[in-house]
């Protein structure tokens, strides 16, 4: 799922004290999962902004309101009457949300309430790890189900770099090194061929915006 | 713990004819079952149908309107939260969205204060 974590909140608060009525929008999807965005962290937020706007005599006030998930219109129904009235939308949700959020009230300043950071694993409550960059070329079945683009730091795709020592990265000696962990993964399945061939360079699709409709579906939208 | 049923009740009448509507419709034919994958993964057990989904949240909520417990909001957050993710894959022949129904008990349970927590284990 996607990960998160919530903004320092004096950013939060220079960005939105020049408004007088904000409401701040809560995310009941990936960003409640990670404890950056749902009910409970918009409720917090809330207090303490209210509390600061109170500290420095300011008349502004904060609310807060939960969707459901801010990365489908379809659970912003029944928020154009709730928005009425604000002056601007602090969104929690991951920058997918935040956008649709803008793009459905273009007439308002959308700010996002938490930083977007990876897609990754939940190792513990409130520990969560990238594992995926989205790079939409995933080589996965070859490198033993560990990523090379996520984890070694240059996103080598046919093996280590000369900077690998004793199993650690030339970046951070305490970081492991993503081919080592791969070719021993590799050997212990006896799948070494696997990385003996040569892959093509990557395209690198992530670099500009995709759009992806399932093969199943592609006939609705064919223009 | 104490329900504020007039919030609720407000809700409820907001969307009250669409809901009422489906309510009626519902033939409790079963055919939305076997599109809801949580149905088929947990060994096709009834509770996770979603017809009995929204029969025993936003059903019972407009059965009781003002005589709804914390109790009852307690077992319908856990049917809307626990029961369903909202993947919005679940079918119904006579055209009743059951994902609105869904939303619609998560909306009335996160204002009392129920909705799912991530944070315990």
């Amino acid at each position: 799922m996607i990960k998160a974590s919530p903004k320092p909140q004096d950013e939060i608060f220079e960005a939105v004290r020049e408004y007088r009525s904000i409401l701040n929008l809560g995310c009941g999807g990936c960003v409640s999962v990670c404890l950056a965005g749902g009910q409970k962290e918009v409720q917090a937020l809330n207090r303490e902004i209210n509390h600061r706007f109170k500290l420095e005599n300011l008349s502004s006030r904060m609310d807060n309101y939960t969707v459901e998930r801010q990365c489908n219109a379809r659970y912003f129904e029944g928020l154009d009457d709730r928005v009425a009235g604000y002056d601007c939308l602090l969104s929690m949700a991951c920058g997918a949300g935040v956008q649709l959020l803008a793009e459905r009230f273009p007439e308002l300043p959308v700010f996002p309430g938490v930083n977007t950071v990876s897609i990754g694993i939940d190792r513990e409550i409130g520990v969560y790890e990238e594992k995926c960059r989205a790079c939409g070329e995933c080589v996965l079945g070859y490198t033993g189900g560990v990523c090379p683009v996520t984890r070694c730091a240059k996103s080598l795709f046919n093996g280590p770099c000369g900077g690998t020592y004793q199993g650690k990265c030339e970046v951070n000696r305490e970081t492991p090194c993503a081919w080592v962990d791969i070719y021993n993964r590799l050997k212990a399945q006896d799948r070494l061929h696997h990385i003996y061939k040569v892959r093509p360079p990557m395209l690198w699709q992530n670099q500009i915006q995709r759009t992806t409709v399932q093969p199943a579906y592609a006939h609705r939208y064919k223009k | 713990m104490k329900v504020n049923t007039s919030e609720i009740v407000a809700l409820l009448n907001a969307e009250k004819p669409k809901m009422k509507l489906w309510l009626k419709v519902c033939a409790h034919c079963s055919l939305c079952a076997e599109s809801c994958f949580l149905y088929t993964v947990k060994d096709r057990d009834p509770r996770y149908m979603p017809s009995y989904k929204v029969i025993h949240s936003i059903g019972t909520l407009y059965r009781k309107k003002r005589r709804i417990s914390h109790q009852d909001l307690e077992t319908i957050g856990d049917i809307v939260w626990n029961r369903c993710v909202l993947c919005t894959r679940c079918y119904c022949p006579f055209g009743i969205d059951i994902p609105a129904m869904i939303t619609l008990g998560r909306k009335i349970c996160r204002t009392q204060n129920i909705y799912r927590r991530y944070d315990e284990k």
